[in-house]
């Protein structure tokens, strides 16, 4: 595999050709790198990445665009214990300022960028750059690239994609300048890889992670743009983005956009370049990474969300085993939130949180015991995988003809199929690791009251009651078909992404479809996986109606009565169906105090908190003293 | 000092004696790190006990590992807290002020995503903000509950405190048992008021057994949830009997509203009027024999001595007062309250920063949130500063150069001061936005500043006079956007509210901001009998109203005056119909295009920033700055941050 092998930059040597790109991780103490930063890369390395990309620093404080964004003047000693945690890995630092995408919140500062533009999500303006700001921004520039290398960084990688004063300088939307930075739009990125050039000497690596795309052709950055820019660029490595004022998730889009999507972008680029090229955008399997490597698409590949569902992803496809798969469900892994979560992953919920979870390993030698799992839905898959790994004998039975849970059905939904590649590996691996799967085998109360061996319940959840004088199907029904024929109402009290799919998997069928929600926009919660806005807009143009800021009051003879959760004015609107897409029950048929429980069964919640807690059972169990059910 | 007849009388609260009847209460400050109590709270809460008030309670503190929905919390229930609460304990004692820690514990009102446990609650109903379906709690864990609850008020008692108060009100499990829009339990714990009031009263008895007859334990419970199906008036007056009868709870706090559903109500707006919540000690100090604290948008000593008069309540919560003013007492008891810095309520950088995870500050007050961090001394003393411009920031300049020592010349053009600000009060609803120049005219005439109307300056002039240093703040003019082209009733805010338009009949404004400034000429407009509609290329109209809790009153007030309100839409070009504007837009998410036909068209978009003066000013052998708008438009805070800043650095 080539992908797998090393590859030569500059006369470094990444051991594989995977690169671990930057992102937004809230793992900063204060604006450093932490010990969890430390660790949260060096398993990646360990995992086989070739080049593992820090999370982007300011390079000036007039850059505070997130509470935990690093600060490059404060990152010298973190930058030193990831390289020394990275072990074979080439560890870049990447250099960034947001200009004017950042956020004057935390810095209480004018945002600089180089042109009085509003941006289109803050809607905050910036100050206009004077040369004076210019010279200091080009000097942050190479002061934070000098430190970078001197701290043991094999070279940095300068940031002009998402959210990059050098990208807005790049762009016509946001460079409206007269004077010469205006004229000849790419003249401060010159400048500035220049300057870092003659800051890091000429052994280290530049990188350049750009935006070849802005998505907004009337003035933004294009694909011409950039083919015209990139052969005259000095530098070692190039990763080719789309990222732009008006382009919101399409750097890192979830499922709704295809594997690869900057497939022929970065084709087009890397024929002009003459340097390697990487390809990023969603590349989330080792086939399709392989493919383009051999194809010449590109050089490299971004392998981020991979990894951070996969630490040793590289690892796995050198032994030909299976990955645990990233999903592209944005659910965990986009932390650019005011709450500050932590970076994470819904399949694999160690990462982020290395230095306090502690690593699933196998077991060597010690005595297993019986463990019934009961539900195979993804809490029950991971417990059962878990203790399997952990050296006992579990048999897992699942009351539907197949596994998989309430995730067999969400996938279903527009968009979400992918979320079936994880229970299907959840699975695989349990089979792999010897438990008993066992489908349509529901467990009574009197079979558990029999059973010698310790049991786990994850037995799921059930639709809550609600009393509407019109058919009434669960999100899962509804997924699952058929609906009743006429008008449907998607109720969707919650803003996740269950009832967007619902409603959109009912258009595309054809129906007539309104989605009520009590917000002043549908799916409010997807603002953590970036789909917010996206979503809002497939739906209209789905010709799903949005009855927003709405409750639902009553539906019968075919018709719905909404109501304004502000004012109470009332309004009716045509229902043949209800689809409720609100919140669920646990199933506690079998639950008996004390008994270990998992996942919805416990709280009907996300596929995140079920692996978690399948895993944390399964963990307490082995390493509880007396594993015999009482 | 006479003004006041009961504001300065002191009042028992169990084993604690308070000077005055001013209680900085509760709210969440975001100063923790780490889940501990810092330097800053220290400093914060000393500041408020120097300006003299009679009593102070802290944020809230986690009494339960799986009590965590925000990431600045204080993990109460950690022993490692206590020599942070010695910190702050030691700072407030040291100016002879109680100080009462809170507990709580935020049951379903929260997420797992800090604690990565389930959260806690009586029933498995999910909070309309947070909506994570919470595990209903189990016997076992009801007691843990309880306990943690005595823990940390053991923490407490070691740390410091003269008591705790409990927070039974609007973001609580205590409440979510009491509410029976959230307690659906069939045992023990649910059902009756008795039932549903049993944890509260298992957690007082077990707290008082910890804190003993010398510390004060306070609880506050919710008045009105202001939710269906929620707790109302008479069951609040049940329960605050309940707890007078323990014989084991010194007073009772009040409050309004559930945090996450209906915040707009505990943390009014200037939209909502003063006194609004005060039906609710009234009712309850009817029925119990403990005094009383009352809340509730108190900004001025006065309102709070009449309410005290009225017999409304016996102590009166003034948190965003003292937030903007830590002198708020020390003044009034000084025959100076017009000196106070008085509360905009305007919920800027107050609550607009909390909901975003940030730290507490002030649009008015720079200081807040900064107590822990000493100035800087000046460079050199009695420098002569010339300010242009008297908005905000000018102003903020120059009072605080003038403060430390400065001789400052203060020159506006206009004939009178406060920039933009007197343009955005004169929409009836934000007339107290006003507050914010008045506060900082007064202050420019207490401490000298020389103030020149109606006096445009030039740039000669300035070199003329050859300053140690001139700070521009000449703020921003409209800027006419490039699809209006020259059509006459095509206009911007300014435009309709300084007096150069008068729009009639129906009109469209068009809503770039997201602020106050679109919503605030609809409304204007329609009260003059126009028909209006507001048309913003976002997803919502006045989406940050919802920071600041406008959002809810703005769409009410929209409805009643039949604004409508039209969202992701584009202008892509405007021409003449007779008097009338043609206006073509496009529906950006299906690139539609549609048009409306209005009588005036009012716009609230960007301003370009007046910078004549810096650009002529280039190259002078002393230093100008530029502060404000003038460096780029943006909102009020920006201008009092940057006049502060820069007069610090002089």
């Amino acid at each position: 595999m080539q992908l797998t092998g090393p590859v030569a930059l500059r006369g470094r040597t990444a051991p594989s050709r995977v690169l671990f790109g930057p992102h937004e991780t809230n793992l900063g103490r204060g604006r450093a790198l932490s010990e969890r930063h430390v660790a949260y890369y060096a398993v990646r390395a360990a995992g086989g990445a070739g080049i593992v990309v820090t999370e982007t620093a300011s390079v000036h404080d007039s850059d505070w665009p997130y509470e935990r964004a690093p600060l490059a003047a404060e990152c010298g000693p973190g930058w030193r214990a990831v390289k020394d945690a990275c072990g074979d890995a080439l560890v870049l630092a990447s250099l960034g300022h947001s200009g004017g995408q950042g956020s004057s919140a935390y810095s209480q500062q004018p945002l600089w960028a180089p042109s009085a533009v509003a941006d289109a999500v803050s809607r905050e303006l910036p100050q206009v750059m004077e040369p004076l700001e210019i010279a200091l921004l080009t000097a942050a520039f190479a002061e934070a690239a000098r430190l970078a290398v001197e701290s043991g960084c094999d070279g940095v990688e300068v940031e002009a994609g998402d959210r990059s004063v050098l990208r807005q300088f790049l762009s016509g939307i946001t460079n409206q300048r007269g004077d010469a930075y205006g004229a000849v739009k790419g003249l401060l990125l010159r400048e500035v890889l220049a300057a870092v050039r003659a800051a890091i000497g000429p052994d280290a690596l530049l990188a350049l992670r750009l935006s070849c795309d802005e998505l907004a052709p009337w003035a933004g950055v294009t694909p011409e743009h950039a083919l015209d820019l990139v052969p005259a660029l000095e530098v070692d490595l190039l990763v080719v983005v789309r990222a732009g004022p008006y382009a919101g998730s399409a750097y890192r889009p979830d499922a709704h956009q295809p594997e690869g999507f900057n497939r022929d972008l970065c084709a087009q680029v890397r024929a002009v370049a003459p340097f390697p090229v990487v390809l990023q955008g969603s590349v989330v399997t080792g086939a399709f990474a392989e493919r383009a490597l051999a194809d010449g698409v590109c050089d490299l590949v971004e392998m981020t969300r991979a990894q951070i569902a996969e630490p040793a992803l590289v690892a796995h496809l050198r032994a030909g085993s299976a990955p645990r798969p990233c999903v592209l469900c944005n659910q965990a892994c986009r932390v650019r939130d005011a709450r500050n979560p932590i970076v994470s992953c819904i399949g694999e919920p160690r990462s982020g949180h290395e230095t306090t979870d502690p690593a699933v390993r196998a077991a060597t030698g010690g005595q297993g015991h019986d463990v019934l799992v009961v539900g195979g839905g993804p809490a029950g898959l991971e417990c059962a995988r878990v203790l399997a790994l952990r050296g006992h004998r579990v048999e897992l039975r699942e009351a539907t003809a197949e596994l998989g849970g309430a995730v067999q059905d969400a996938t279903l939904g527009a968009g979400r199929w992918r979320l079936r590649q994880l229970t299907e590996w959840l699975a695989a691996d349990c089979a792999r690791l010897g438990v008993r799967l066992q489908v349509n085998a529901p467990v009574t109360a009197a079979d558990l009251a029999a059973y010698r061996g310790a049991v786990v319940l994850a037995t799921g959840s059930r639709p809550r009651p609600v009393a509407w004088q019109v058919p009434v199907l669960d999100s899962r029904q509804a997924l699952r078909g058929p609906v009743p024929e006429g008008p449907v109402l998607v109720h969707d009290p919650v803003g996740g992404p269950v009832g967007v799919s619902v409603a959109e998997k009912l258009a595309a069928d054809g129906r007539e479809v309104r989605i009520v929600t009590g917000d002043p926009i549908v799916g409010t919660l997807l603002s953590l996986t970036g789909d917010l806005a996206d979503c809002n807009t497939r739906l209209q143009r789905a010709g799903v109606t949005r009855e927003l800021k709405a409750l639902l009051r009553r539906a019968s003879d075919g018709t719905a009565l909404l109501e304004d959760v502000w004012t109470g004015a009332q309004r009716e609107v045509p229902c043949a169906v209800v689809v409720d897409c609100g919140h669920r029950l646990p199933l506690e048929d079998l639950y008996t105090t004390g008994t270990p429980r998992a996942g919805d069964c416990v709280a009907p919640r996300t596929v995140l908190e079920a692996v978690l807690e399948g895993r944390r059972r399964a963990l307490e169990l082995s390493s509880a003293p007396a594993m015999v059910h009482a | 000092m006479s003004r006041y007849t009961h504001l300065f009388t002191p009042l028992r609260l169990g084993p604690l004696v308070v000077k005055n009847r001013v209680v900085f209460s509760a709210h969440l400050t975001n100063y923790a790190a780490d889940g501990m109590p810092t330097e800053q709270h220290a400093a914060y809460y000393a500041a408020r006990a120097a300006g003299g008030a009679g009593l102070i309670i802290t944020e809230e503190h986690s009494t339960h590992v799986t009590d965590w929905p925000y990431e600045k919390l204080i993990h109460g229930f950690d022993p490692r807290v206590i020599p942070g609460y010695r910190r702050i304990t030691d700072a407030v004692h040291a100016h002879g002020v109680p100080i009462l820690a809170q507990l709580n514990h935020n049951g379903g009102q929260a997420s797992s995503m800090f604690s990565r446990l389930p959260v806690w609650a009586p029933s498995p109903l999910p909070d309309p903000l947070f909506r994570e379906v919470p595990k209903a709690l189990e016997l076992h864990e009801i007691r843990s509950v309880v306990d943690g609850y005595a823990r940390v008020a053991e923490h407490c008692v070691a740390g410091g405190f003269d008591g705790v108060e409990l927070q039974c009100s609007h973001s609580s499990i205590v409440r979510g048992f009491l509410s029976p829009a959230t307690n659906t339990r069939t045992d023990r714990y649910g059902g009756s008021l008795e039932n549903r009031a049993r944890l509260l009263l298992e957690i007082v008895a077990a707290v008082r057994a910890v804190l003993g007859p010398h510390q004060a334990l306070g609880v506050r419970l919710c008045g009105d949830e202001l939710i269906e199906g929620g707790t109302t008036i008479d069951e609040a007056v049940a329960v605050a009997q309940l707890c007078d009868a323990t014989g084991q709870v010194d007073y009772i706090n009040t409050s309004i509203g559930v945090a996450t559903a209906t915040l707009y109500m505990i943390e009014a707006s200037m939209q909502v009027p003063p006194g609004y919540a005060m039906f609710i000690p009234s009712a309850i100090r009817e029925a119990v024999s403990i005094p009383v604290v009352g809340v509730g948008r108190f900004k001025d000593p006065l309102q709070a001595d009449r309410a005290l008069q009225a017999g409304q309540a016996d102590l009166i919560g003034v948190v965003r007062g003292q937030i903007a003013d830590p002198d708020f007492v020390r003044k009034a008891r000084a025959g100076a309250a017009a000196e106070i810095r008085t509360c905009l309520s305007c919920n800027q950088e107050c609550v607009g920063r909390m909901g975003l995870n940030r730290w507490l500050g002030c649009i008015e007050n720079p200081r807040t949130g900064r107590e822990a961090v000493a100035l800087p001394l000046p460079t050199r003393r009695s420098q002569r500063v010339l300010v242009v411009g008297g908005g905000p920031a000018g102003l903020q300049a120059a009072v605080t150069a003038a403060e430390r020592g400065h001789n400052v010349t203060l020159f506006e053009k206009a004939d009178r001061l406060g920039g933009q600000v007197p343009v955005a009060a004169s929409v009836p609803s934000r007339a107290e936005f006003l507050d914010i120049t008045r506060n900082l005219v007064a202050a420019a005439q207490r401490v000298g500043v020389d103030v020149k109307t109606s006096h445009e300056v030039t740039a000669e002039l300035l070199r003329a006079e050859a300053p140690d240093a001139v700070v521009l703040a000449t703020g921003a003019v409209p800027n006419r956007p490039w699809w209006a082209g020259d059509l006459a009733r095509v206009v911007d805010v300014r435009d309709v509210l300084e007096g150069r338009a008068a729009p009639q009949g129906q009109v469209v404004v068009v809503d770039e901001l997201g602020f106050h400034q679109a919503t605030s000429v609809a409304e204007l407009l329609a009260d003059r009998g126009c028909t209006v509609e507001v048309m913003t290329p976002g997803m919502v109209v006045g989406q940050d109203l919802g920071i600041t809790l406008d959002l809810e009153t703005w769409n009410v007030k929209a409805a009643t005056r039949a604004i409508t309100q039209t969202t992701d839409v584009v202008p892509m070009g405007a021409t003449a119909d007779g008097d009338r504007v043609v206006l073509q837009l496009q529906h950006h998410p299906t690139g539609t295009d549609l048009s409306r036909t209005a009588d005036w068209v009012v716009c609230a978009v960007q301003q370009r920033a007046d910078d004549a003066l810096w650009q002529q000013l280039q190259g002078t052998p002393f230093p100008v700055h530029r502060i404000g708008d003038c460096l780029a438009p943006r909102r009020a805070h920006a201008a009092v941050v940057e006049g502060h800043r820069v007069a610090v650095s002089l």
